[in-house]
């Protein structure tokens, strides 16, 4: 990926527009929140049906979209749905009928559709959703990915957003992704680090968007009135599997795929994309940081001061990305230990990153570590980091709770 | 009623071979709608004993479009249709929920209320058969007072009325809302007709016979469904633009206990002394239509 | 380990007995038992499959039975439905409920055990014909077989139902008795339970059973969870217990009609404004409808079922008007086609009936009549102002245009005619009226005698205006008699022995003379009469007592309470009797049909003088006896006897279905003074009312496609076919019997026998 936005960008001021356009052609510079720019992605894919319904921190998602339908700058049906449940719901009847399909909801209302998600999944539509990341209840709106982690097992695709223009561009990624295989995506901002902070993005013509994703075409698979099918009715046990044998087959293709469509998305809008981001990681690194969403760019700009610490940033989390995992592996000496910074919490000993990285990893001799840290909102400063860095890691039986070091 | 000396059902929307048991209510009511609703019709389906019904993979009982969705949400998923329908320039055709009454009066309520006050363009059919029947009879809020189901089993019957549906339909002031049985298959269909002719959220209630559910003979699920109209038990009405109109009245009301009598889920007031118990529902149900004959008589006085 | 599978419908407790038979193979604690159903989706009626396994040690196999040691079929006619003894092993056992014989079976195993287990339980009051519940007789045949004890497992099946659990345990107990092929120990099926565990812990493959049922097509795989075949392919009436079918069943207008008329059909094509096929109908049985529209009692009409919704049919109206209609009518004469000869003796309705019957088949037919004109007692019997004789005259120019030869004035005896004919029907009637055997009874003047005299010869009897008139007798004569008289000036009273309720005369008859302001005395008899200028006659009260062998109450004398009156003439109407002057003298019991005397010539009686008394019953008798002259001259087959079936009755009839219309009465000329006026009292209805009256048919037992089978079945199984008639789709009917509760005239059966097309 281009990193430009993050680390080498010098500000200075812009005497003319002239010098944006060739920095990335058929673009805009604009500052926006992470909320703004999920609201801007839907808006350029030309989604046509928004089902939706408040909840903090995603609610300026959809308010921003029903200004924009207003507005009528997207030709699109707005609806205020009664709840979370309701609004998938309203989706998935939508995306059977061929629109294409946007909505956001966060926490107790991705919960609250959870079961809906299971059958979106397994009707094979192509939804893409954002959700901003918070826990449950004992209240608290805060950051944390437990919420969207906890579906990870309805089927859905899952990326995480590092920043606002990665939210932005993931989500038009997202929609030729999963038009492609029938399958649902999650595009997941973190909470208020992400959501509400207004920061640079380069919003593309709307024009340069049509030509990487055109409008949604029928494939036949719609509900169609002149051919009348049942949709999802009953599946008896001796077809049940058949459609989970096909479902695995084009999951199994998503992490290729992902990359595929990163690499055209940047030759197209000249930011490139991939399942993950090795960043320093080679035959001299002696640990790696394994992150989702802002932790990583905090993450990139404390490892500047250690160079043999690496950090993986899990852009696709679901289906896991294995294959590229053990590509960023090839080079790294059995010693390298592996630091899970986990912003999630499971009710299990280890978080989930955790969970993914031992089954990607099996065999390998690394030894992994597990950090609880930034759960509910808690503030990740560069501190934090650090302190994970120069923990000096003994035991990985030993979870550490950093916060409470 | 005069013999009908006519084959209602010119042309048949539904396959036969259907999963329905012996003598029920919604296969019956769905061989009406479909027939007049025609083939440009989605038919979203909660869980239901409809949505079994229809057939399993890979079969099909309708020759319209099914939609199976969650328990709670059909409503909400015939809005994400309607949109989208309407977008491809299918105004014409028609979007049908077809819940029992779980679906609707319990589980589904909020999404029903929710698409009912945005206006949803929707026909909404409740099969009211007073249970869950899918699952095996349990109680729900449909569920009549006195009747035994297996969560409200021996003496421990349904010790509360009925949910009042139609009133809290009413109360949404959506423009049609109507009550329908199976033995007055005439109104039925008139009904089905106006609902779909109408634009907007539109609501059918239909008296469901089901045999295994309220114990009966299958042979008499039509007269005991007549028997409930006679009764007042389920009385045939319709609320067109807040104003109601009683479709039927009875030549002479039917004592309750006539139409229970029948039904083996409230044998045990027959047995056990529970004439209290009998009252109490006559009463109700004179209440309730006296209520009706009220509302019937200021809607036709403005 | 031993592995059942059986076979069942849903609802019929076969889930619920497999896991009471593990509670009773469990009992001793030596056996781990497993039961569980195959879960489907099919509901009430739709064939199940549940399993069950018995072991000594721990069972390593959670999987569905694919080969049953023993097969358990609860209802046989799954066997026709379902693969059920797909798999069984080579030495296994089958039991099936049925009362067939266990070797119509021995195709399908080793060894076949059967139990009528429906039979038992059915005879418990356990379900119901269209869903037996058969699981606790089945627990007992299945407990029979596995050689444990019926009296633990009788308790055991007791606890476990919910509801009768003594014909549930008696049912169980039954069943334990009545397995047929149990005659020794199976103990094939015995060594499989008490293997031991080491056995157990080696599972059998089967791959080929197993792997059949897991079949998967790799190819064109489904991605997504759609599809759009018809249901259609599965076959619901496979469901189906008890049957529908169309049954045409008899109207009881039909059958009640003593001439045989097919009434419901001719009401039903004069409804659909048919009225020459409508008058058809009623000429192919009855040659005198004007007549019968005008004097008949309406059989037809006393058990119409329509009496239990408003007022029974006026059938006699409709009578009346397609009769009067066919006066227009040509009749062409019929051919000969026999060389046999047939006299008639009498030409009243028997008598005419049956030549024109016979004339009809082709016979050369000629009728004898004493009296110089034709028609019996509907011309010497039936006053002018009910029935018009030229009515009856144009009736009879009917039967004669047709080929009958009416010779009148002829009174002729049997002997006479034996040379020139082949057979002779006699049909003289009854036109001798009966005596009341009292004292001076040569004073009464009879009853039948003065309505033929005055009517056909203008003989009053001495009757004046104003005298007063006492009628005795409660039949239609008396009726007759007395609105005769009263039309001469006289002023008539009707003496009857028993109640308005015994009377014989026709309702509205006694009506009209009621109103017209004829006095009834009810209950009251002549014992006495004393010519004395005028008559004194003594009258005595009745008590109705004990009924008799007509079935009415037998009237009884109330002691002391006689009392007199003094009139001026008596009419004696109670009863008439044969003239035997055709016999020669011969004893005859002049029965229906063919006599045994020997005249020489075959001889058959019919008419009043055989049975009956009313132009309808003379009629039939009629038809009837032409039909065994037939038969006897042609050497055919003939019975009296016809086997009727079920006739439908109010409680067969679906009254939801008609709305209450009145009865179109005739109109009836009222007028105050009766003097000499002789016209017709009772009018006839228009086209139009007679086609609102005749819609009031329930159409009894006969289809009418009102449509309700088809608008009411669930599962639209049924159709129209090419001829445009009702059939059930037999391959989707599941039996709900919606159709037949609903068919509003009955004309749909619902049993259990299996329909088929003809």
């Amino acid at each position: 990926m281009n990193n430009d936005i993050h680390t080498k960008e010098i500000l200075k001021p812009v005497s003319n527009s002239k010098q944006i356009v060739e920095k990335y052609p058929r673009h805009t510079l604009k500052i926006i929140k992470g909320n703004f720019a999920a609201a801007e992605a839907a808006k350029l894919c030309r989604v046509g049906f928004v089902p939706a319904y408040p909840i903090t921190p995603q609610t300026s998602i959809v308010e921003r979209l029903s200004s924009i339908v207003a507005a009528g700058e997207l030709d699109a049906r707005y609806v205020n749905m009664d709840s979370e449940h309701s609004v998938f719901a309203a989706a998935m009847g939508a995306s059977l009928a061929g629109e294409r399909v946007f909505t956001a909801t966060s926490g107790q209302g991705l919960f609250y559709a959870h079961e809906v998600l299971h059958a979106i999944a397994h009707f094979r539509l192509p939804i893409v959703i954002c959700n901003v990341g918070r826990p449950s209840l004992p209240w608290n709106i805060w950051s944390d990915q437990t919420d969207s982690i906890s579906q990870r097992d309805t089927g859905w695709i899952q990326f995480y957003g590092e920043s606002s223009q990665g939210v932005l561009d993931t989500i038009i990624q997202g929609y030729v992704i999963s038009e492609k295989l029938d399958l649902p995506v999650m595009v997941v901002l973190d909470a208020f680090y992400q959501s509400h902070t207004s920061e640079n993005v380069w919003v593309p013509d709307s024009d340069l968007v049509d030509e990487f994703l055109p409008p949604k075409k029928r494939n036949g698979n719609e509900i169609d009135l002149k051919n009348p099918k049942d949709y999802g009715g009953l599946v008896p046990p001796d077809h049940y599997e058949t459609f989970n044998f096909q479902y695995w087959r084009d999951i199994t293709k998503v992490e290729e795929l992902t990359d595929e469509i990163g690499q055209k998305f940047g030759e197209y809008f000249g930011r490139k994309y991939s399942a993950i981001e090795a960043v320093n990681i080679g035959p001299k690194t002696k640990m790696i940081l394994v992150a989702l969403s802002t932790i990583t760019s905090t993450a990139r700009g404390v490892i500047n001061n250690h160079p043999e610490v690496g950090l993986i940033k899990l852009r696709l989390f679901k289906p896991f990305p294995v294959k590229s995992i053990l590509k960023a592996f090839e080079n790294v000496p059995d010693d390298t230990i592996i630091i899970n910074v986990e912003r999630n919490f499971i009710g299990d000993k280890e978080g989930a990153i955790a969970h993914e990285m031992k089954h990607a990893l099996y065999g390998k001799k690394n030894k992994m570590y597990d950090v609880y840290t930034g759960l509910g909102g808690k503030d990740v400063p560069p501190l934090t980091i650090e302190k994970i860095i120069e923990k000096g890691f003994k035991d990985p039986e030993e979870i550490i709770w950093i916060d409470f070091e | 009623m005069e013999p009908m000396n006519e084959f209602l059902i010119k042309e048949e929307q539904v396959f036969s071979g259907g999963l329905s048991c012996r003598g029920c209510g919604w296969a019956l009511l769905v061989r009406h709608l479909s027939s007049i609703l025609g083939e440009k019709t989605v038919y979203v389906l909660p869980a239901s004993c409809f949505s079994i019904i229809t057939g399993p993979y890979p079969l099909n009982e309708l020759k319209g479009t099914i939609v199976h969705t969650m328990f709670a949400a059909a409503p909400a998923t015939a809005t994400g249709i309607r949109a989208v329908l309407d977008r491809q320039g299918n105004e014409d055709a028609t979007v049908a929920v077809l819940a029992g009454d779980g679906g609707t009066f319990d589980i589904g309520i909020q999404s029903l209320s929710g698409a009912a006050s945005r206006g949803e363009n929707i026909l909404y059919v409740c099969n009211n058969n007073g249970a869950y029947m899918n699952t095996g009879i349990q109680t729900s809020t449909a569920t009549p007072y006195g009747a035994i189901t297996t969560t409200n089993p021996g003496t421990n019957f349904k010790n509360t009325m009925p949910k009042d549906l139609m009133g809290i339909i009413a109360a949404h002031n959506i423009p049609y809302a109507a009550t329908a049985s199976l033995a007055f298959l005439e109104d039925y269909r008139y009904k089905i007709k106006k609902a779909k002719k109408t634009k907007g959220f539109r609501l059918l209630m239909i008296d469901g016979p089901c045999p295994p559910g309220h114990k009966t003979s299958p042979d008499q699920s039509i007269s005991i469904t007549r028997l409930a109209v006679e009764t007042s038990l389920f009385p045939l009405f319709e609320v067109d633009n807040q104003k109601y109109k009683i479709n039927y009245f009875p030549e002479k009301r039917v004592p309750v206990e006539k139409c229970m009598k029948l039904q083996g889920r409230f044998s045990h007031l027959f047995k056990n002394n529970s004439a209290n118990v009998i009252q109490e529902i006559q009463d109700y149900t004179d209440h309730n239509w006296q209520r009706l004959n009220e509302l019937h008589k200021q809607s036709s006085s403005n | 380990m031993l592995e059942i599978r059986g076979h069942a419908r849903g609802g019929q407790g076969m889930v619920t007995a497999f896991e009471i038979l593990a509670k009773i193979c469990s009992q001793s604690g030596e056996y781990h038992v497993q039961a569980f159903p195959s879960f489907g989706v099919e509901r009430t009626g739709a064939p199940i499959q549940a399993y069950l396994r018995i072991a000594k040690g721990t069972i390593l196999n959670r999987s569905n039975v694919y080969n049953p040691h023993l097969v358990v079929v609860f209802d046989e006619t799954l066997i026709e439905q379902v693969q059920v003894f797909n798999g069984l092993r080579k030495n296994g056992a089958i039991l099936i409920n049925t009362e067939r014989d266990s070797k119509e079976f021995a195709d399908h195993a080793h060894k076949v055990y059967t139990v009528p287990a429906t039979k038992i339980s059915l005879n418990k009051g356990l379900g119901s014909k269209a869903l037996p519940i058969v699981n606790s007789a089945m627990i007992g045949a299945i407990v029979k077989i596995l050689n444990s004890h019926i009296e633990s497992a009788k308790s055991i099946v007791g606890e476990n139902v919910p509801a009768k659990r003594k014909e549930n345990e008696e049912a169980a107990s039954i069943a334990f008795n009545s397995v047929v092929g149990n005659d020794k120990l199976n103990e094939y099926l015995l060594n499989l339970i008490n293997q031991s565990e080491d056995d157990l812990t080696r599972i059998e493959l089967h791959k080929e059973t197993e792997a059949e049922e897991k079949k998967v097509n790799l190819k064109d795989l489904p991605r997504i969870p759609f599809w759009s075949q018809p249901i259609s392919s599965n076959k619901t009436g496979s469901w189906r217990v008890l049957t529908p079918s169309y049954t045409e069943k008899p109207a009881p207008c039909t059958t009640n009609c003593p001439a045989g008329t097919d009434v419901r059909l001719f009401v039903k094509l004069t409804s659909e404004k048919k009225f020459d096929e409508a008058f058809k109908a009623i000429y192919n049985y009855n040659p005198f409808p004007s007549t019968c529209g005008r004097v008949c009692p309406h059989f037809c009409e006393q058990n119409c079922n329509r009496i239990e919704l408003d007022e029974g049919l006026n059938v006699g109206a409709i009578e009346r008007f397609l009769g009067d209609r066919s006066f227009e009518n040509k009749f062409q004469k019929s051919k000969i086609s026999f060389d046999e000869k047939i006299a008639v003796i009498g030409a009243g309705p028997a008598g005419l009936t049956s030549a024109l019957r016979l004339t009809q088949k082709g016979y050369n037919v000629t009728v004898f009549e004493a009296l110089p004109y034709a028609g019996g007692m509907m011309r010497t019997g039936i006053p002018q102002f009910r029935l018009p004789q030229e009515i009856l005259d144009k009736e009879i120019k009917q039967i004669e245009d047709q080929g009958v030869k009416i010779i009148l004035n002829k009174k002729v005896r049997i002997n006479e005619l034996k040379d020139d004919f082949d057979a002779v029907v006699v049909a003289v009637g009854s036109h001798i009226g009966s005596k009341m055997n009292i004292p001076n009874e040569e004073i009464v003047i009879d009853g039948i005698n003065f309505l033929h005299n005055f009517k056909l010869k203008g003989d009053k009897f001495k009757l004046r205006k104003g005298d007063e008139v006492a009628v005795i007798g409660g039949g239609n004569t008396a009726i007759d008699v007395a609105r005769t008289a009263l039309r001469i000036g006289a002023i008539p009273t009707i003496y009857y022995r028993r109640t308005r309720k015994e009377m014989p005369a026709i309702a509205h008859e006694v009506n009209e003379a009621l109103s017209e302001g004829i006095k009834i005395e009810f209950l009251t008899a002549p014992v006495k009469l004393n010519q004395n200028g005028k008559i004194d006659l003594t009258l005595i009260k009745m008590n109705l007592g004990e009924p008799d062998e007509s079935g009415r109450r037998k009237p009884v004398e109330v002691k002391g309470s006689e009392k007199q009156i003094q009139v001026d003439k008596i009419i004696a109407a109670i009863g008439q009797r044969s003239d035997e002057y055709v016999f020669a003298g011969q004893k005859v019991k002049a029965v229906q049909g063919r006599i045994n005397n020997d005249f020489g010539i075959p001889v058959f009686c019919s008419g009043d003088m055989s049975w009956g008394g009313t132009v309808a019953e003379a009629i039939g008798s009629g038809n009837k006896v032409a039909e065994e002259v037939n038969a006897f001259l042609e050497d055919l087959p003939f019975s009296n006897e016809k086997s009727i079936g079920n006739i439908v009755v109010p409680s067969d009839i679906n009254f939801n279905y008609y709305l209450p219309t009145p009865r179109t009465q005739n109109p009836v000329r009222k007028t105050k003074n009766y003097l000499n006026n002789f016209e017709e009292v009772v009018k006839g209805l228009t086209e139009n009312e007679i086609v609102i009256e005749s819609k009031r048919c329930l159409h009894c037992g006969d289809c009418y496609n009102c449509g309700n089978c088809f608008n009411y079945c669930p599962d639209a199984a049924i159709f129209i076919d090419d001829e445009n008639r009702l059939r059930i789709d037999y391959d989707y009917c599941k039996g709900c019997g919606i159709c037949a509760n609903e068919c509003p005239c009955s004309a749909i059966s619902f049993q259990l026998d299996e329909a088929v097309y003809e």
